[in-house]
C-alpha cells in the first residue's frame, strides 16, 4: 500500500534512491522511537514545561508592570521545589520575542516583574496576602495546593492519574486583567467561575 | 412525387453540422473535465491542508498539555467532514497522541514513515488522498497531524461531470439537430427543388416549368436564374424549331398534293389523248386501204404511192401512240420486285434482235450470271429498248460489236450496254432521256423518240440512275443502276 511508503510518491520512479531512503527513513524513525521512549519526563519537569506553555496561551493587560520588563519572567515565591530543572525548560526560550527566565523571589511585593507567579506550598500560610499583593497586579498565579483556585489563585496543578492536569479560575484571572485562551481553557480539568458577590 | 435521394444534400449538410459541433463539444467538455480534475485535485490538496492546519492550531493546547481527550475531541470535528477516512495527531517525536477513524473508534493509526526532517507531504494512491502537515507554535514545531482522505468525493465528482458533460452534449446535439436542419433548409431546399425541376425537365422533355429562386441573392439563386435562362431558351428555341418544323411539313404537304393532282391530270390527259387519236388514225388508215384496194384502177402510180406513204405515217404515229399509252401506263402500274437473272434476259432480247435482221454481221458480248432485283417485265422493256437502240444505230457499220455487263457507280452496283454505232454528241447527252427527243433524223435512223424516256422511268421507279456516254461515230455506253 502507498500510503505506508509516501517515499514512493516522493520520488518518484527513483527506485534506488527510494529504496535508500527507506531505508534512512526506517533508521531515522526507529531512532525517534527511542527518542520517544526516553525515560518519562518526572512530575516536576512537566510542571515546569506546563509554566512556560501557559505564558503562551495568557494576554496580559496593557498596564501589567511586567510588560516594562526585557524578559519573560516565571517566578517562583516560597520553597523552589524546582532546583534547576526549571531553569533547565527554560533555558533558550521566548515568548513574544523576550527571552524566558526563572527568577526566584521571597516577598510578594517582587512579583510586579513576573508574568507568571508559581506560589509554593510552603506560603499556603500566608496566601492571602500573597494574592491580595498581586491579585489586581496583571500576574498569572500558579500553585499545586489544593483548593488554590477556590482561595482566590488562578491556575491549580492536580493529578490525574499518572498525568498532571490543572484547574482554572476565570473569575480570578479576569480580576488580574489577564485574558486566558481558549485553548487553554478547552484543556483544563474544570474551568471555575466564582458567584458573582449579589448576582 | 420526386423522391428525394438517400444521401440528400440536406442530410450531409445537417450530418456535417452536427459532426463539427459534436466535435468540438466533446473536444471542450474533455478539455474542462481534465481541467477540473487537476484544478479538483489542487483543491482538495488544499482542503485537506486547510483542515489540517486548522486542526493542528486546535490541537496545540492539546499536545502541550498532554491531554490526548481533548485532542480526540478536535478531530472528532472532523465527522463534519465525510470525506476525511481518519486523522491522526502526533508529537515530535512521531508518537501517536490522538487518532480519529470515520465510523470507528480506538483503532491505531501508525504515521506512515517519512524523513525526519520531512514535515509537509501528501500522495494520492489506492483512492485515498493522504496529507502530513507539521504544526508550528511560536516558531516551533509542536505535532504532526497525518489526515487521511477517501477520492470518492473526487470520483462522484467526476462521474457526475460525466453525466452533466453526457446530458449537454445530448442536449447541445439535439439544439445543433435542430438548428442545422432548420438552417440548412436555405441552403438545401432551392438547391433540391432545382434538381427536381431538373429531372421534371429531362423526364417529361417539359421546358415550360421553372425553379422557384430563394429569397436571399447567393450564388444558389444565381444559378436558379442561369438555369431558368437557359430553360427559357430552350423553350422558345423548341417553339420556333417546331413551329418552322410544322410549317415545312404543311408546305411539302400542299405541294405533294398539288404535284399529285396535277400529274394525275397530266397523265389522264395524255392517255385519253393518245386513247383519242387511235380512232380517227384508224379511220385514215381503214379508209386508204379501201381506196388503194377498191379504187387501185382508177389510180396512177403516184395517186398509190401518196396514198401508200399516208399509211405508213398512220402506222409510225399508231406506234408512237402505243409507245405513248406504254409510257404512261408505266407511271400507273405497281412495281413487283424478284430476283432474276439479267444475263439471260439479256441473251434472250439479243436474241429476238437478231432475228429482225439475221444477215447483219453484229457481235454480242453478253457478261454470265448477273443477278439483279427489279420487275422482270418492266427490266425487259428496258434490256428491248437498250439492245434495241444499239442494234439500230450501229446498222450503218458493215461490222457491230454489242456489249451487256457490269460496272461500278460510286460502290454501287451497275450495269451497262456498249455499243460501237453512231454514238452522239456528248453536249446534248442531257437530252437522251427526253420523251420525243431525238438527236438523229428519222430517216436516218427510225424511232419515236419514247425508248430512252421509258427506259429513264422505270429505272427511276426502281429507285436506281441512268447515264449515258458517248461521242459522235465512237459508240454509245448507256449505264443503270437498280
Amino acid at each position: 500500500m502507498n500510503l505506508s511508503s509516501p517515499a514512493r510518491s516522493l520520488f518518484g520512479s527513483r527506485r534506488r534512491l527510494l529504496a535508500l531512503s527507506a531505508a534512512a527513513a526506517g533508521v531515522l524513525f526507529s531512532l525517534s522511537c527511542l527518542h520517544a521512549q526516553e525515560p518519562k519526563p518526572t512530575e516536576h519537569q512537566v510542571k515546569a514545561t506546563y509554566l512556560y506553555n501557559f505564558g503562551q496561551f495568557v494576554r496580559w493587560p496593557r498596564n501589567a508592570s511586567a510588560l516594562q520588563s526585557d524578559s519573560f519572567s516565571i517566578c517562583v515565591l516560597g520553597q523552589d521545589s524546582f532546583h534547576s530543572i526549571l531553569d533547565a525548560a527554560l533555558h533558550g526560550e521566548t515568548i513574544d520575542g523576550k527571552s524566558v527566565v526563572a527568577r526566584r523571589i521571597s516577598t510578594p511585593q517582587e512579583a510586579a516583574i513576573c508574568r507568571v507567579l508559581f506560589i509554593s506550598s510552603s506560603e499556603e500560610h500566608q496566601l492571602k496576602e500573597i494574592l491580595e499583593a498581586v491579585g489586581q497586579a496583571g500576574v498569572l498565579t500558579v500553585s499545586d495546593m489544593p483548593y488554590f483556585t477556590q482561595r482566590g489563585g488562578m491556575i491549580q496543578f492536580t493529578r490525574e492519574g499518572n498525568r498532571i492536569r490543572f484547574a482554572v479560575n476565570l473569575t480570578n484571572a479576569e480580576v488580574g486583567g489577564l485574558i486566558l485562551s481558549s485553548e487553554l481553557l478547552k484543556v483544563a480539568i474544570t474551568v471555575r467561575r466564582n458567584p458573582q458577590p449579589g448576582g | 412525387m420526386l423522391r428525394v435521394p438517400d444521401s440528400s444534400i440536406s442530410r450531409r449538410l445537417t450530418w456535417m453540422n452536427m459532426l463539427v459541433s459534436g466535435v468540438a463539444l466533446l473536444l471542450s467538455c474533455a478539455a474542462f473535465v481534465a481541467y477540473d480534475r487537476v484544478s479538483f485535485r489542487q483543491t482538495m490538496v488544499q482542503d485537506l491542508s486547510i483542515q489540517a492546519q486548522m486542526i493542528g492550531s486546535t490541537s496545540v493546547s492539546a499536545v502541550l498539555f498532554d491531554d490526548p481527550r481533548a485532542g480526540e475531541e478536535t478531530l472528532a470535528a472532523l465527522q463534519a467532514a465525510p470525506n476525511v477516512l481518519a486523522a491522526g495527531i502526533y508529537t515530535p517525536q512521531r508518537r501517536l497522541f490522538a487518532a480519529y477513524w470515520r465510523g470507528a473508534r480506538g483503532r491505531d493509526l501508525p504515521l506512515p514513515s517519512l524523513p525526519l526532517r520531512q514535515t509537509q507531504a501528501h500522495w494520492f494512491g489506492d483512492g485515498e488522498l493522504a496529507l502530513v502537515r507539521s504544526v508550528i507554535f511560536e516558531g516551533k514545531p509542536v505535532a504532526l497531524v497525518y489526515l487521511r482522505s477517501d477520492l470518492s468525493q473526487m470520483n462522484a465528482r467526476s462521474r457526475r461531470y460525466a453525466e452533466i458533460g453526457a446530458a449537454v452534449l445530448l442536449a447541445s446535439l439535439s439544439a445543433a439537430f435542430l438548428i442545422s436542419w432548420s438552417s440548412q433548409r436555405a441552403i438545401s431546399k432551392p438547391l433540391v427543388q432545382l434538381a427536381q425541376t431538373a429531372r421534371i425537365v429531362s423526364r417529361d422533355k417539359n421546358y415550360s416549368v421553372r425553379a422557384t429562386p430563394p429569397g436571399n441573392r447567393d450564388e444558389i439563386a444565381l444559378l436558379v436564374d442561369s438555369f431558368n435562362e437557359m430553360l427559357a431558351q430552350i423553350q422558345s428555341r423548341d417553339g420556333a424549331l417546331r413551329m418552322a418544323h410544322d410549317s415545312l411539313e404543311l408546305r411539302v404537304q400542299q405541294r405533294t398534293a398539288e404535284l399529285t393532282a396535277s400529274n394525275n391530270e397530266l397523265e389522264a390527259f395524255s392517255y385519253s389523248v393518245s386513247h383519242d387519236l387511235r380512232a380517227p388514225l384508224r379511220s385514215i388508215d381503214g379508209f386508204s386501204q379501201a381506196l388503194l384496194e377498191d379504187y387501185s384502177a382508177k389510180l396512177d402510180a403516184g395517186g398509190q404511192d401518196h396514198l401508200r406513204r399516208v399509211r405508213a405515217a398512220t402506222q409510225r404515229m399508231s406506234v408512237l401512240i402505243d409507245d405513248l399509252l406504254n409510257l404512261s401506263r408505266l407511271s400507273r402500274s405497281a412495281i413487283r420486285r424478284e430476283t432474276l437473272d439479267l444475263s439471260a434476259l439479256a441473251a434472250a432480247v439479243a436474241e429476238d434482235v437478231r432475228k429482225s435482221d439475221p444477215a447483219r454481221r453484229v457481235e454480242f458480248i453478253i457478261a454470265k450470271d448477273l443477278a439483279a432485283e427489279g420487275d422482270p417485265q418492266l427490266l425487259r422493256v428496258v434490256m428491248e429498248n437498250l439492245l434495241g437502240n444499239a442494234w439500230k444505230y450501229t446498222s450503218s457499220h458493215p461490222q457491230a460489236r454489242i456489249e451487256f455487263g457490269a460496272s461500278q457507280d460510286n460502290g454501287r452496283r451497275a450495269f451497262f450496254v456498249r455499243d460501237d454505232g453512231a454514238g452522239f454528241d456528248p453536249r446534248y447527252a442531257g437530252r437522251l432521256f427526253g420523251a420525243f427527243q431525238r438527236l438523229h433524223a428519222a430517216t436516218e435512223f427510225p424511232g419515236t423518240g419514247i425508248g430512252l424516256a421509258t427506259v429513264q422511268r422505270i429505272i427511276h421507279r426502281h429507285g436506281g440512275k441512268v447515264w449515258a456516254e458517248g461521242a459522235v461515230e465512237k459508240g454509245a455506253t448507256f449505264h443503270f443502276s437498280l
